[in-house]
């Protein structure tokens, strides 16, 4: 940090939430995500973790959005949104149709496409 | 200092609300969580001065994705849980070494960042999250990303029908 950069930071008053804070939710989010997306067995609460996550990452372009004052990362954010719904409906279209066959709701014995 | 405690409740019901996502087994919960969560992270957004992604949040996550999920939660009705033991179950402290991990190496990358003003009040941004600005932001630079996402929409509806045809299908043969 340059000596001018840290004196006009120093000179602002400490009111606002600074990008790093924002980082910090991002990223614990994101772990509580991956969490849920690597221990669970049903389709339904793995597809409830892969939001949690999807979500983080729309915090942290949001504040990126917000540090480099561009709308860019908010448009980011909106796409993602749309890649979420498109991904909800498929996920849930597969859990339908894996339900109606009468196979276990359960992804670790949905293995027959395993290599 | 305002936005400082806004952030902690908000943030606070993020947090709170996530871990129960994943530690509740019945999905039915774990939805209803996971709205309390979206709702907590649109007031975020407006926090970062994003009123227009806080509202799409709000709409569109809150309101009709995650009525998608009760409708197919209602729809499958009481499952009997997943039957046996869990085969990976020795495998979970795996999944915990990495979130571990990953949570010091974020932790780290976080502390010695030197990006610019990263851990002081950002600037007053001017106008980049009204309506206004992000449908200019669209049509002006990201035409091409806007017209992906129709294609993105389209195939997956496309999809969705295919596949409900074909369980239909295969519950006929039998």
């Amino acid at each position: 940090m340059t000596p001018s950069l840290s004196a006009a930071v120093a000179h602002h008053q400490a009111t606002g939430v600074p990008l790093s804070w924002y980082l910090a939710l991002s990223g614990v989010l994101f772990l509580i995500g991956l969490l849920g997306v690597m221990t669970r067995r049903d389709p339904l609460l793995l597809l409830l973790a892969v939001e949690l996550m999807l979500n983080s990452a729309n915090i942290a372009l949001v504040g990126f959005s917000r540090y480099w004052n561009v709308s860019d990362g908010q448009i980011f954010a909106l796409v993602v949104m749309v890649v979420a719904a498109a991904e909800v409906v498929i996920g849930l279209g597969l859990v339908v149709a894996v339900y109606r066959q009468r196979l276990a709701l359960d992804v670790d014995a949905l293995s027959r496409l395993k290599g | 200092m305002g936005e400082r405690i806004f952030f902690a409740i908000a943030a606070v019901g993020i947090i709170s609300s996530a871990v129960a996502v994943i530690a509740l087994r019945n999905p039915f919960r774990a939805a209803v969580a996971l709205i309390v969560s979206l709702l907590s992270v649109a007031l975020i957004f407006l926090l970062q001065r994003a009123p227009f992604v806080a509202m799409i949040q709000i709409i569109v996550y809150a309101g009709a994705i995650v009525v998608l999920f009760l409708f197919v939660i209602a729809y499958l009705g009481d499952r009997p849980p997943a039957i046996g033991v869990d085969p990976l179950a020795r495998y979970q402290v795996l999944a915990w070494l990495a979130i571990i991990g990953l949570g010091i190496e974020g932790f780290l990358a976080l502390g010695n960042s030197e990006l610019p003003g990263i851990r002081s009040d950002p600037t007053q941004v001017s106008d980049i999250g009204s309506p206004q600005a992000i449908g200019h932001a669209f049509l002006d630079h990201f035409i091409a990303a806007f017209e992906g996402t129709s294609l993105v929409l389209l195939v997956a509806a496309i999809g969705a029908v295919l596949l409900a045809r074909r369980a239909v299908l295969g519950e006929r043969g039998r």
